[in-house]
């Protein structure tokens, strides 16, 4: 099913947590909301699920719109950041709450609920868990019975609150593989709520980084990465050398040489200059000075562990990291306090904030 | 240390609690058995014990539900006025049972506000059963509210939400979910309900008028024979009473025993 979020917006008391967001959800994707703490995505979520209710603008789900659809006839499968699990219900009857509240003409026989049940917790992997309570389980648990709670009742979108969120760093990097082959088999549109950009860029189909209640970008995981539409979108994906430097007469520069740069330049004035590790080019430093247009750099610390190698570099006493391929740093034969050219395939500039 | 303190402890308690109610045992027993049930089963004692099931039977159920609606709405709503409500709830502790039996008498007494309507309409509450009744009502209704609303308001309302998302109706929210969610508090809230329903004395006696065989509830009873020199039957229904606190106790204690792991599991 696609959604179309238009103009929403939604405050609390005196404050915007949601400024005239529009967005359109493509049927079968996986879509990854992502921006800081307090920036709105579970405000949104909520809204498309009918918890809350928009102050303004509309959200319509195949083109029809949601205002009159109470949350209980939307048919969304929701998962709350803390799964929000009946404690007082076995894993089994949590599954089964979706079908057995069901009005009596659409609610299936009690065999078919344990046999729909069975089949959930079997694709979750929980079948030998499903007389145990919650409280009896683990948070990957939690989390897989939260999903197939959710799933029970067939939804048409399934939304996801900080669905690893409360999770190790191993158990995340498994359920995060395991929802995307879920995903993949059973093709329900699906959004979740990450502040985790690594999750974002390696799970969703595109990726909505929001910040202050707006949408800033949306895009593949590799066009919010490769082109982020501003400084937010690079600081927030991270990963990034940032280089104080300025624009003059529409030319980024760093330390008074011109640096090439993508996109617009920007008004004159101090000025940011951000390039990614992989994107800084290093060479040889020649024997006799510097290469007009290039900079040059000593070489820090170095850890060349698996197949890339990662540069600290001294950058006129700016901290610059560099990747490059373990060959190709043999090729330079580059150590600890060695000297090498430096120079940019792809840099963005913005204006420095005041 | 650790010892010290126990031992400091069931001293206390022993000494303020056990001993007293052995004194009413053992004086209401004094004079044999025999002596005993006489005092029961005098017309008047007997009519107390009716009275005082029957005001509990009343006021135990109307205070269950408007203490669950009213936590209900302070924990999972917004609205104006919330502190307001919550203020009123906390009035019956706050203010003197006493002060509460006389703003009744002021209400619906035959000088009162509202006294010459009812008059004129035959009914009458003050010194009469409905006025008893009131008064206990209103002095024990923040015992159900009171346990609830810290309780509802930790639990959030998250569980409802995801009952509501997955499909479920208002009532079927409240009757699969929250209710069990709160029943051991909401139980907690009942007992402690009953046994103030049971014991009131003050509110209740500037209200009942003292008639005997008609408003007099247990705890009244037991100052009229006490009043009167009538030692035996005077412990004699205070006994009961006591045990009927006893038996509510040990209820809890048992209930808390059973099901030990289900609380524990509901606090999590
Ligand atoms: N019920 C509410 N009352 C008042 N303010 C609220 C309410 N719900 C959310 N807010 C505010 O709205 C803003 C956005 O909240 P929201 O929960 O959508 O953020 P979020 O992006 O999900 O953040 P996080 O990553 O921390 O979960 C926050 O500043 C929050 O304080
Ligand atoms: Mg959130």
């Amino acid at each position: 099913m696609a959604i179309e979020i238009r103009n929403v917006e939604k405050t609390f008391g005196a404050f915007t947590a949601l400024g005239g967001v529009s967005l359109d959800v493509r049927s079968g994707e996986l879509l990854a909301l992502l921006g800081p703490s307090g920036s709105g995505k579970t405000t949104l979520l909520r809204i498309i699920a009918g918890l809350d209710h928009a102050d303004a603008g509309e959200v319509s789900f195949d083109g029809q719109d949601t205002r009159d659809r109470a949350a209980r006839d939307r048919k969304v499968g929701f998962v709350f950041q803390h799964y929000a699990l009946f404690r007082h219900m076995t894993v089994f009857d949590n599954v089964a709450f979706g079908l057995r509240v069901k009005k009596k003409a659409e609610r299936p026989a009690e065999m078919d609920i344990r046999r729909r049940v069975d089949q959930l917790l079997t694709m979750v992997q929980l079948s030998h868990l499903a007389s145990r309570y919650p409280s009896q389980l683990s948070g990957g648990q939690r989390q897989r019975v939260a999903l197939a709670r959710a799933l029970a009742i067939e939804p048409k979108v399934l939304l996801l609150d900080e669905p690893f969120g409360a999770l190790d760093a191993k158990v995340r990097k498994d359920l995060r593989k395991w929802l995307r082959h879920l995903h993949d088999d059973m093709h329900i549109t699906s959004i979740f709520v990450t502040h985790d950009q690594e999750e974002a860029l390696e799970l969703a189909d595109r990726v909505v980084v929001m910040n202050h209640g707006q949408i800033i970008q949306v895009g593949t995981p590799a066009e919010v990465y490769d082109h982020p539409a501003d400084s937010f979108v690079f600081d927030f994906l991270g990963g990034v050398n940032r280089l104080n430097g300025v624009i003059e007469a529409g030319v980024a520069r760093l330390d008074g040489k011109a640096v090439r740069v993508d996109g617009a330049v920007g008004a004159d004035g101090p000025a940011v200059i951000y390039v990614r590790p992989h994107q800084v080019e290093l060479g040889v430093a020649p024997a006799d000075g510097v290469p007009d247009g290039k900079w040059s750099a000593r070489v820090s610390s170095l850890h060349a562990a698996g197949p890339v190698a990662r540069l600290e570099l001294d950058l006129a006493g700016r901290a610059l990291e560099a990747q490059l391929s373990r060959d190709r740093l043999s090729d330079l034969a580059l150590e600890v306090g060695s000297w090498c050219t430096v120079d940019f395939r792809h840099a963005r500039v913005f204006p420095a904030k005041s | 240390m650790r010892l010290a303190l126990i031992g400091l402890a069931i001293l206390f308690l022993a000494a303020f609690l056990a001993l007293p109610l052995v004194a009413v045992f053992s004086q209401a027993l004094a004079k044999g058995v025999g002596a005993f049930l006489k005092g029961l089963a005098d017309p008047d004692a007997l009519s107390a014990i009716r009275l005082t099931l029957t005001i509990a039977a009343i006021a135990v159920p109307l205070n269950l539900v408007f203490g669950v609606a009213a936590s209900w709405a302070i924990a999972k709503f917004n609205f104006r006025g919330k502190s307001l409500l919550l203020a009123l709830i906390d009035l019956p502790f706050s203010v003197s049972p006493v002060i509460s039996g006389l703003v009744y008498v002021l209400l619906f007494g035959l000088h009162g506000s509202f006294g010459p309507w009812l008059r004129d309409h035959g009914v009458q509450i003050i010194f009469a059963v409905p006025g008893v009744v009131m008064a206990t009502v209103f002095v024990t209704f923040p015992f159900v509210a009171r346990e609830l609303i810290p309780l509802m308001q930790e639990q959030g309302v998250e569980d409802e939400e995801a009952a509501i998302v997955l499909g479920a109706s208002g009532w079927q929210t409240f009757r699969l979910v929250t209710l069990p969610n709160i029943r051991w508090g909401l139980l907690y809230g009942v007992l402690l309900c009953n046994a103030r329903a049971m014991g009131e004395f003050g509110a209740v006696s500037v209200v009942s008028g003292h008639i005997r065989g008609k408003t007099n509830t247990m705890p009244l009873h037991v100052e009229i024979l006490y009043n009167e020199y009538n030692f035996v039957a005077a412990f004699a229904v205070a006994s009961l009473l006591a045990l009927l606190a006893l038996v509510t106790l040990a209820a809890k204690a048992a209930l808390e025993w059973r099901f030990a792991d289900q609380i524990a599991a509901a606090k999590r």
